[in-house]
């Protein structure tokens, strides 16, 4: 491809290393990884295989933005943007009335609260422990046996919620184990366990307020079952993401790397 | 950046400790103190040494502190109970005698463990619990005679009313030229940092007062020289951050640390461990009743209960000094388990939100488990507030 000016935004997170190629303002390619040990290595591997995919090389590279909690070792960015920052101008990017996000990735959740123009006005971050996050589902499903993915959708099957504690992940499982040694039904328990994480969320929404439309990203954001329990429990309706959602953090790399090319910084 | 006083300065706590060691061999008694409303001017005018003892930072002595009381303290608290089991710290090692206030009932209590565990004599300050009412005057008047008659029974002569009112003097001068300071470091082409400034404050924990004013004095000489009058504006590019919240000891430079690194510029405080106790300090008459009034009318301490929020001093006096320090955000920094400020978070947020004033909580300890987390809050709150006040570096 002749004379192409490519922007990419990579995202290395704690489970999962997400990277988007825009040029002209579209998206020309991605990619998903599991983040290894080599942080730095990630960010490149996701990279390579972001270009190949769109079937472009280094060189048609302008600009990266690094982010994600492996920014901090990203010499290949020309600069380096939190995913707060980043999550805004993904969801903007991908529907622009967003004025709230749920962010939900690996190790941390997020509540972000965003102007018309995507720029971040207030957010609040979980403190600590992993409830809440897809690091605390993976514990989860391990003890159904099940994989990440099929989490969800057991949990729209439940006849009733069976309340599961929420404040620290190895509690929460020896408390299903119980529930499971009690003779519960699993997807009961379940979908317990995606309303105990949304009710911890709706404690971060108490710190910075929420208000339509809400965005729901990050890697969790694919469980259908998640994001049910946030629309029951936070009583908002969440828009249909357009793209998948665990690209936004990336997608608003790559946003801001066209910005700052355009302003030469 | 460093002024040359600074070295001086820091030679000078080098050897404090020996100091100290030595006064006592002559028969000079020490007061370790702990708290907001503990009136120094008493202990240094009877001729006892005062220190202001508690560090912070330390998560080792966090967890001997917790041998000794609950884990549901906050870390100052248990750090300060660790100083005393471990009993390696100079200051604590050459306290002879010491004072607490009650107006934290955290810090009351590690009076209590320190006594019951350290065998310490201890001398507690009662702190009325609302400052407004006109009986907290006359209860805490009565505080103040009784701590006094305490010290001098342990000083073993009477308060003189003449040295008294000298110490009241020197006091002054130390308040006022520490509010100076703190102008100097928050202009524009500033030769002193806020950290400096703080760590400056904390160096008055120890010296003693009269070399610590002579020291002050001397770093004010050397900012007009460089500096020249200070004027406070918000440069281009810059990130202006207010600290308010819980105790900031010396030692626990997590979070200043984190916020330098990520770009921000910390311009003011109004911490109990900075500079809100020189603040508003006007003692009207030459007594220990013209002490108490003049404690109790400061910026009272987070701590005390106060409900009604158009009428609070704390909340008022916070917004006139993020508007003198023309900062642009607030970190509100609250440790695990200290109520008091972690309860006013939420209110504090949204009053200073009225006024367009964006507040980050941060709420942490001294364990490094959270240094990444709390890099990538504070990382953002420093592009939020790039964003909304330099379009130019907007991302």
């Amino acid at each position: 491809m002749a004379n192409v000016s490519a922007f990419a935004g990579v995202d290395v997170g704690s489970l999962g290393t997400k990277t988007v190629i825009l040029v002209d303002g579209e998206i020309a390619g991605y990619s998903i990884l599991r983040t290894g040990i080599n942080t730095e290595e990630n960010g490149l591997h996701g990279l390579e295989t972001a270009l190949e995919n769109a079937g472009l090389k280094r060189e048609d590279l302008k600009y990266i933005v690094a982010t994600g909690y492996g920014r901090i070792s990203a010499p290949y960015a020309d600069k380096t943007v939190t995913e707060i920052t980043c999550h805004a101008k993904g969801a903007h990017y991908l529907h622009p009335q967003t004025r709230t996000i749920i962010d939900m990735g690996g190790q941390d959740c997020k509540a972000i609260r965003l102007d018309e123009d995507g720029n971040v006005t207030d957010f609040a971050m979980n403190d600590k422990c992993a409830a809440g996050t897809g690091r605390f589902l993976e514990v989860m499903a391990n003890v159904f046996k099940v994989s990440l993915d099929e989490l969800g959708p057991l949990s729209l099957r439940a006849t009733e919620v069976l309340p599961v504690s929420s404040t620290c992940t190895v509690f929460a499982e020896s408390e299903t184990v119980s529930l499971l040694a009690r003779g519960e039904r699993p997807e009961n328990i379940i979908i317990g366990i995606h309303h105990a994480i949304a009710n911890r969320v709706g404690g971060m929404f108490s710190r910075v307020g929420i208000e339509s439309d809400v965005f729901f990203s990050g890697g969790v954001a694919k469980n259908i079952g998640m994001r049910k329990a946030l629309e029951d429990v936070l009583k908002v309706k969440i828009v249909e993401p357009k793209k998948d959602p665990q690209l936004v953090g990336a997608i608003g790399a790559a946003v801001i790397a066209q910005n700052s090319w355009k302003r030469g910084r | 950046m460093a002024l040359k006083t600074l070295e001086i300065i820091k030679k000078r706590l080098e050897e404090r400790p020996k100091e100290i060691e030595k006064a006592r061999r002559e028969g000079q008694k020490v007061v370790g103190w702990q708290g907001y409303n503990i009136p120094e001017e008493i202990i240094y005018a009877l001729g006892l040494i005062p220190v202001r003892i508690g560090v912070g930072g330390d998560d080792r002595m966090v967890e001997i502190g917790a041998r000794y009381i609950s884990t549901k303290n906050c870390v100052f608290v248990r750090e300060t109970v660790g100083l005393f089991a471990e009993n390696n710290d100079p200051y604590v090692q050459n306290t002879d005698i010491l004072a607490f206030d009650a107006t934290c009932l955290q810090t009351y209590r590690t009076a209590e463990i320190i006594q019951y565990y350290f065998n310490k004599e201890v001398l507690i300050l009662g702190v009325p619990r609302n400052f407004y009412w006109p009986e907290a005057k006359v209860y805490f008047t009565k505080e103040v005679e009784y701590f006094t008659r305490r010290l001098e029974k342990q000083a073993g002569k009477k308060l003189n009313y003449q040295i008294l009112a000298d110490t009241i003097g020197l006091y002054d001068r130390i308040r006022n030229a520490i509010v100076t300071i703190y102008t100097y470091q928050a202009a524009a082409g500033n030769y002193l940092s806020w950290e400096e400034t703080y760590d400056l404050i904390h160096a008055g924990y120890y010296l003693d007062r009269r070399e610590y004013l002579s020291l002050l004095e001397q770093v004010l000489a050397e900012l007009r020289e460089k500096q020249g009058q200070p004027f406070i504006e918000a440069v281009e590019g810059e990130a202006r951050i207010f600290l308010s919240g819980s105790v900031l000891p010396p030692g626990d430079k997590k979070l200043i640390k984190i916020i330098q690194e990520v770009g921000g510029r910390i311009v003011g405080d109004d911490l109990w461990s900075g500079l809100i106790p020189y603040l508003d300090v006007k003692i009207p008459e030459n007594s220990l009743q013209g002490l108490a009034v003049g404690y109790l009318n400061r910026t009272p301490h987070g701590a005390l209960p106060y409900l009604d929020l158009d009428t609070d001093r704390r909340i008022k006096r916070l917004k006139e000094l993020i508007q003198t320090f023309k900062a642009q955000g607030v970190i509100y920094h609250t440790l695990r388990y200290c109520d008091p400020y972690t309860f006013k978070a939420k209110e504090t947020k949204d009053i200073l939100q009225k006024e367009g004033i964006p507040l980050l909580e941060i709420h942490t300890e001294y364990a490094g488990s959270d240094l990444e987390a709390i890099r990538t809050r504070v990382e953002a709150f420093v592009e939020m507030l790039k964003n909304r006040y330099d379009e130019e570096v907007a991302v």
